[in-house]
Order: C-alpha cells, then structure tokens, then sequence
C-alpha cells in the first residue's frame, strides 16, 4: 500500500513539469485568447477594457463568413488532392523493395529539413512570368504567351498541396507498412479482382494513417497566410491571412475571436476523428 | 522533491530570459525594414566605433505599430519608419527627445525635409530619405496614356496592376482620385471613397512592393503603382517603364530614425544617427535605395544617374501639389475597415 | 507487385521530381552571376553568394546560429518535460488497479494540443500572454513557444514505446526491490531511448523550420532563419539565402544518407549475431 502511493507521487512528480508547462502554455494562453476576443481595441493603439460581443457579431458579417467558406473549400480540396496523390505514393512506397523503399523514403524526408519558406520561394521563381516553367514551355512551343502562373488562386493552392502532402504519405506509408496482406491475397484467392480487393480490404485496413493524413493536412492548411503572401500576391484570403491581417491592423480582439471560431472548427475536425477511432498518438508520429 | 522539482523548474525559468537579455553597452538595436540601411554602412560604423548594430527586421509599418504598442518598444533602440506612423509613435509616447548637442553632422539635414508635422520642432525625428509613391506604365502594353490615379480604373487594365499594400495609401489616392485629402476624416467621403475603391481590386495583379516589382519586370504586370524606390530600379533593370506624375497631385512622404522612449542605448543610437548624418553615408544610402535625398551636404556626392532619375528627382511645379500622408487619429479604423474589405474580396 | 512496379515507380517519380523542382531552383539560383539588387533573372554562373555567405553578408549565418540556439535549447528542454511526462502518464496506466483519472485525460488532450491547432492561433495567443508577462528577451521568448510545440512530438514518441511494452519488465524490477527511481533509470530510459530520440529529431525539424509562430513571437533582435528568410521575400531575396540553403540541403542529405547507411550497417550485424541471416 505504502508502496504504491510513493508510486503515485513519484508518477506525479515525472508528470508535474510537463502539467504545469502546459497549463501555463496552452490552457491558460487560450483562455486568454478567449478573454480577449470579449474586448474591443482602442483608437490607435491597443484594446480597451469595455466587455462586449461585438467582435462575435461582426463574425456573421457576410465578409469575414466568405473568407471562411473560401478558406474552408480551399482546405477541403487540398485535402482531396492530397489523399488522390499522397495515399497511393504512401502505398506504393510500402509495397516497394526495402533498398529501394529507404532511398525512396530518405528523398522524402529531406525536404523536411530543409526551410519550408525558401521552397516556397523556389516555387515563387519557377511560376514567374519570364520563369523556368513558362521558358520551358514556350521554347517546346506548348503556349505561345507566358502563363499567368504566380499570383493566381492556383499558385496558393499548389503552394497548399505541395507544403503538406508529406503529411499525408507518411502516416499512409506506416499503416500499410504494418498491413498483413495475406488478408489481401486471400481475398485475392476467393476471387476478388485487385480492384476490389484494394477497396474493400486494403483500404478500410489502412483507415486509420488516411485519416490521420486527412487531419494533419486539413487543420494546418487553414493557418498558412504566408503562402498567399508569397505565392498568391497577397491576393486570395485564408482564415489565417485574415487572422493575420487582423493581427497587423492592431484589431487584437476581433483576431482572437476569429481565432476562437477557428479552433472551434479545428476541434470539431479533432472530436470527429476522435469519434471515427482515431488516436492522437498517430498524428504525432506519423 | 515535488518542491525541489518546482524549484527546478522555477529556475529553469528565471534562467531563460538571461539568454535574451547579455546585453552590452556599445550596441544599437534598430527596427525597420530588411535591408533599409545597406549593409557596408553598417559594417563602416560598427568599425570606425565599436558599436554593434543589431537588426530587427520588420514586414510592414502595421507590424511595427503592433510590436511597439505590444512591449512599449522596450528592446528598441532606434525605429526607422514613415511619416505618419511617426507621428502615432510621438503621440503615445513611445519616444523620446533627441539631444542635438551630441550631433555634429545636424546641420547637413535640409531643412525642406524638416519641421514635418509629425516633429513641428524638429525634436524628434532625424529625415533618412523621402519617396514618392509613382504610377509606372509600359506604353506598348497598355492602350491608352496614363496621366493619373483615375487611370487606375480603366477596365482595360483588368488583372495587370502590381501595387504596394498599404492602406492609408491605397484608399489615399482614391481620395485624391475624387479630389479630396489623402487625409480625409469625414466618416461620409471615406464611405464614398470605399465604395470608388471596391472595383479596383479586380484591377490588381499583386500587392506588395517585391510583388509588384517582379511582376512589372518578368511581363506579368504593365502597370505599377509603386514607391520611387522600386521605380528607380525600374531604371536600370526594365527602361521601357515610364514613370508618370499622377495629375491629381503627388504622395510622398518621409522617413526618419526616432529613439525609443525605453532605449537603454542612448549614446550608441545618437552616435549611429550622426554618422547616417554624414554627407558621403547619406548620399550613398539614398542612391542604394533609390529615394530622395534628404541631405544638403550630401548632393554633391551624388552621381548623374541620380540626378538623372526622374523617380527621385521630382520637379518642383509637382512636388507643390503634393501631400503627404498623415496620422488620422480614430478616423486610422475607418481605414483599416475598408482595406481590410478591400482586400477580402 | 512486379506487374505493376514500372507504372507505380513512374509515378513516385514524376511525385518526387515535382517536390524537388523547387529544390532545384533554389540550387540552381545560387549559384546566379546576377547581382542586381533583385535579381530575378538567371544571367550566367557564379560562386560568388557563397563567399558573401562565408563572410557573414546580410546576416543570414546569424540567423541560423540564432535558429540552432533555440531548436537546441527546445529539443533539450522539451526532451526531458515530454519524456518525463509521458512515462509518469504511462506508469499510472498501467499500474493494473488504477485506471487514468479524468485529469489526465483531459491533460494528454491539452499537451497534444498545440500541433493540432492551426500554428497562428498559438502565435497569436502567445504574442500577448508574452507581452502581458513583460517577458522581453528575444531568444527566451521563442524558445518557450517552441517548447510547447515540440513537448507533443516527444509525448507521443515516447508514449506510444511505452505502450507497447511489456509491463511484466516493470514488475520484474519492482518485485526484485528496485526504487521507482531506480526502475526509471535503469530500465525504463534506456528502454526509452530510441523513441526520445526520434522524437527529438522531429522536434529539432520543426523547431528549426517554425516560421508562423516564431514570426508573431520574436521581440527585439534579429530574427530566426525562417523570420529572416521571409523578411527577405519581402524586400527582395539576395542570393545568398539561396546559397545558405543549398548547403543546409545538402548538408541533410549527407546526414541522412549517413544515419541510414550506419543504421543499416548495425542492424546487418546484429542480425547476423543474432541469427546467422543476412538482413532482409
């Protein structure tokens, strides 16, 4: 008995540190984000302390809803094309030779490591009117006129797949890494086609690191104003370029209530995945 | 041991801001734009005193603002920011009186450029450079000649706009357009003013300076409206760009260095303002970036190309009808309103 | 699988050609003879970003040593609140009697938190609470943000080892008369390792590679790589920036190429040890 309570404190103490950064950190800095968004800001500079909802209702303003909406479709069809491009490359990475699979993986592991910001920008030059991929093309005589590539709705949202598609063929690859494909060929066996054999079994089997990918690729993809600064002109409006742009313009609390509404979207994403079975540990470890 | 693990952690986290804060006394901590003060000269100054200058990059006058406003410019030495944000940074009282008499280069300033409304006693602000904002146009692109600000609008310049992103700017020259101040207050003309902004929009290829800029080189844009700093390098890198006076009077304005309130490098940042001072130093920045000179001293070692480019060297009948933009005080959230609507479309 | 192997290796490829592309531009670009003061068009073949890299033009290699401080110093304090946590967490767990309580899970759901949520909401909410704490010190500030967003990646490492693992090891020490303290170093850490150090290197990668929070967090002083890097964007990218980043990437390559092929190299001879086989 003894023991065990000593045990109890001793777990207590491992966990203390983590508990008391983290109540500091997240709980308490979002619920100052919560309070803040309650206020209003000041002439010029800074936020005045009159408590109002005001900043929720200027929410339902038809701009701000826009924005969202925009930004939601925006998110969801990078979701799509994400899950049309990144699950079958996850899937075929798994299927692949051992030599070849870790070639394959170490190419797609150091991008990682390298800055997120200048591959935008490499992309930034690639799309340029008189760029490589406009020279290229009209030197193959494909296009008479330089396309209209950077600055474009286009351009963010290539920018969009292109900065989280890893995350959706990382957490594919580990589920179907560990997918016993007797099953499959079992199936295979009774008669079904490999069509079907990779949409009834395969598929429902490898849920799990599809849904993580569909997460870790939906919730960031709402917050990425810098790749409508750098790739759409600053032109085509996220919720996290209007959070910013809030930000910018000293509106602090009408920012954090956007905030607020975007993390209620985000955790209605989480309880959905929650509810479909999904852990969190696969999201952190793909 | 749960205290001894909470004392840990306490000072784990009493020991971090010492990280941030070894601060020496021969350094000068500055807030502006990458790049606004070429490197060589910092370099240059950092030699000849021993100073170090420590750069903090910023993206934009908002972000200033909402750092400043946010630490009351605590870690900040010296800013160097425009006109009306000056004017907003003097009014909260987040900076303080220069002391001339540590000067020796003051007498170079010109006085054209002094006495602002932002620093009516010239107590304040020391002028770095001056801009214009200009209307750039490739006449084999574009159908028609440009002459003003209400060329802007034409529809024949659908999606080939590159522009710079500020607000008070933007809705500025639609005022202008309409005929009224750059620094209209008047609730009901703004409004006016928002609704004769709105259409532009579809208008613009790209906001922001580097934007624009390379969308006007590589083609994609044939007209800019831009800061003379980027249509002086038009000069050089794309010569078919013609630059135009917009007929409904000229922008410019003004940007200057001012000391923090909370500096705690008073010296260092009054001995680094002297040497920006100097007639060579000045000369050789305004010509790098491509601004307005705003050194008596120091013209004559500026180069003909300066004086030959039309981006810096305004004539005097257009700089009489120019206007400089200022702080608007509450009317700043009328502002911010339309252009954040103005953006969102 | 060896039918269709031609079609699938296409089609990673053309995949991996495209996440390269950029790569490739900014590769190629570093090495641009043009040196207008936005060079946006290639003009012929030089070394010379490279020499301005290695004399510190522009400030970027500060930057970087910047950004290697505060990944460090995050890994290294993460490393240990995250491992710590996710052990006494698990302990409890697996205790048999007791099951985790509803603190606890209401307290894994926070500490995961901040890399499930957009990035600018913990930017935002931490640029005020900064603030109004009047904590100034740039690095400082950075580091406790990025702390709180690398303690999940080494949580979850950690925690999801620990979870596989058989309990009857734990008993073991227990029953022999080992301390909770002595379990944990002895058993459990060592147990532990590869998991806080995969951890810890993803940690490393996004504290390294953080711009949005990092960008709303940063007080006074010179901003990290990615802060520099995007102020840059702004007023016009120097080629040294291009040329800094060549080296990074090719520098990851060859420590990735190293690790693997060290991994490789144990892992034949431990299965050879262990079994006569040759691996895989």
């Amino acid at each position: 008995m003894k023991a065990n309570q000593q045990d109890r404190r001793f777990s207590l103490l491992l966990k203390l540190p983590m508990y008391l950064w983290t109540i500091m950190f997240v709980f308490v800095a979002l619920l100052y984000i919560i309070g803040l968004s309650f206020l209003s800001r000041g002439e010029r500079i800074g936020i005045t302390n009159e408590v109002t909802v005001s900043n929720y209702a200027r929410l339902a303003d038809p701009q701000y809803l826009q924005v969202m909406l925009n930004s939601l479709k925006l998110s969801v069809l990078t979701t799509l094309i994400c899950i049309v491009i990144g699950y079958p490359f996850g899937y075929l990475m798994a299927r692949l030779k051992p030599t070849v699979r870790s070639i394959i993986m170490l190419l797609l592991i150091v991008p990682f490591w390298t800055n997120s910001l200048i591959r935008i920008y490499g992309w930034r030059i690639l799309l340029m009117g008189n760029g490589p991929l406009n020279t290229f093309l009209l030197n193959l005589g494909i296009i008479s006129s330089p396309l209209k590539l950077l600055n474009t709705d286009g351009a963010v949202f290539l920018g969009m797949v292109y900065a989280l598609i890893p995350f959706m063929i990382l957490p594919t690859f580990t589920t179907v890494d560990k997918l016993d494909f007797s099953v499959v060929e079992a199936a295979r066996d009774l008669g079904a086609s490999p069509l079907r054999a990779f949409f009834t079994i395969t598929v429902p089997l490898t849920m799990a690191g599809l849904m993580a990918g569909c997460v870790l690729v939906f919730i960031p993809s709402m917050g990425l104003f810098f790749l409508s600064d750098l790739l759409g002109g600053s032109k085509s409006v996220l919720a996290g370029n209007l959070i910013q742009n809030l930000i910018k313009s000293r509106d602090l609390p009408m920012a954090s209530a956007l905030s607020v509404l975007l993390l209620a979207v985000t955790g209605g994403v989480i309880a959905l995945y929650r509810k479909a079975g999904g852990s969190a540990g696969e999201l952190g470890l793909f | 041991m749960k205290k001894i693990m909470a004392l840990i952690l306490c000072l784990c986290l009493s020991a971090l801001p010492l990280l941030g804060l070894a601060e020496e006394e021969k350094v000068v901590n500055i807030l502006s734009w990458e790049g606004y003060v070429d490197e060589d000269t910092l370099n240059a100054f950092t030699e000849e005193t021993g100073i170090k200058v420590v750069w903090s990059p910023m993206e934009s006058i908002d972000e200033m603002l909402l750092k400043i406003s946010q630490s009351g410019g605590e870690g900040y030495d010296l800013i160097l920011t425009s006109d009306y944000s000056l004017d907003i940074l003097r009014q909260e009282g987040l900076i303080q009186k220069l002391d001339k008499s540590k000067f020796t280069n003051y007498g170079n300033l010109n006085p054209t450029y002094m006495s602002q409304f932002y620093d009516p006693e010239n107590e304040y602000v020391i002028p770095y450079v001056s801009g214009c904002t200009l209307i750039v146009y490739d006449p084999e692109k574009v159908p028609f000649e440009i002459t003003g600000y209400e060329d802007l609008w034409n529809e024949a310049l659908q999606d080939s706009i590159g522009t710079l992103d500020l607000d008070r700017v933007i809705i500025g020259v639609t005022l202008k357009s309409m005929g009224y101040s750059m620094n209209e207050t008047d609730p009901e003309i703004l409004a006016q003013a928002k609704e004769k902004l709105m259409p532009l929009y579809k208008n613009i290829r790209a906001f922001g300076d580097t934007e624009s800029y390379a969308a006007l080189v590589s083609g994609e844009a044939s007209v800019g409206f831009i800061y003379a700093s980027f249509a002086s390098l038009l000069q050089t890198d794309a010569p078919q760009f013609q630059v135009v006076y917009p007929k409904e009077g000229i922008g410019f304005g003004i940007d200057g260095f001012v000391l923090t309130a909370a500096s705690k490098h008073v010296d260092s940042a009054h001995a680094f303002l002297d040497y920006i001072m100097n007639p060579e130093v000045a000369a050789h920045n305004a010509e790098y970036q491509g601004y307005t000179n705003v050194n008596k001293a120091a013209e004559e070692y500026l180069s003909d190309a300066y004086w030959s480019n039309p981006a810096v060297c305004i004539p005097d009948d257009v700089m009489k009808g120019s206007e400089i933009v200022q702080d608007v005080g509450e009317a700043q959230s009328i502002y911010t309103d339309i252009y954040t609507a103005f953006k969102l479309q | 699988m060896k039918k269709h192997s031609f079609g699938s290796l296409a089609f990673m490829s053309l995949v991996l050609l495209v996440l390269y592309l950029p790569i490739i531009v900014v590769v190629v670009y570093s090495f641009n003879d043009n040196t207008a003061r936005i060079p946006l068009a290639f003009t012929g073949w030089s070394t010379r970003w490279y020499d301005s890299l290695f004399e510190g033009r522009g400030g970027y290699l500060d930057a970087l040593w910047l950004s290697v401080k505060v990944a460090l110093w995050s890994v290294l304090i993460s490393g240990v609140i995250g491992t710590l946590g996710a052990i006494g967490m698990t302990q409890r767990a697996l205790d048999g009697k007791r099951r985790s309580g509803w603190f606890d899970a209401v307290m894994e759901s926070m500490v995961t938190l901040p890399i499930m949520i957009p990035e600018i909401i913990l930017g935002l909410a931490f640029m005020v609470i900064f603030n109004a704490l009047g904590i100034r010190g740039n690095e400082a500030r950075l580091v406790m943000a990025h702390v709180t967003f690398c303690v999940p990646y080494v949580f979850l490492s950690v925690k999801s080892r620990l979870v596989g693992m058989d309990q009857s090891l734990f008993d073991a020490a227990r029953d022999l008369g080992a301390s909770s303290a002595r379990v944990l170093r002895d058993i459990t850490l060592p147990l532990c390792r590869p998991a806080i150090i995969s951890g810890s290197f993803l940690a490393l990668a996004m504290s390294m590679d953080d711009f949005v929070i990092s960008f709303f967090v940063y007080g006074a002083g010179e901003g990290t790589l990615p802060i520099k890097i995007y102020s840059s964007v702004k007023v016009g990218v120097s080629p040294v920036v291009n040329a800094l980043c060549s080296l990074m990437i090719a520098a990851a390559f060859i420590f990735a190429a190293l690790s693997r092929y060290l991994g490789a190299v144990k892992k034949a001879r431990s299965s050879r040890n262990q079994m006569g086989l040759t691996s895989e």
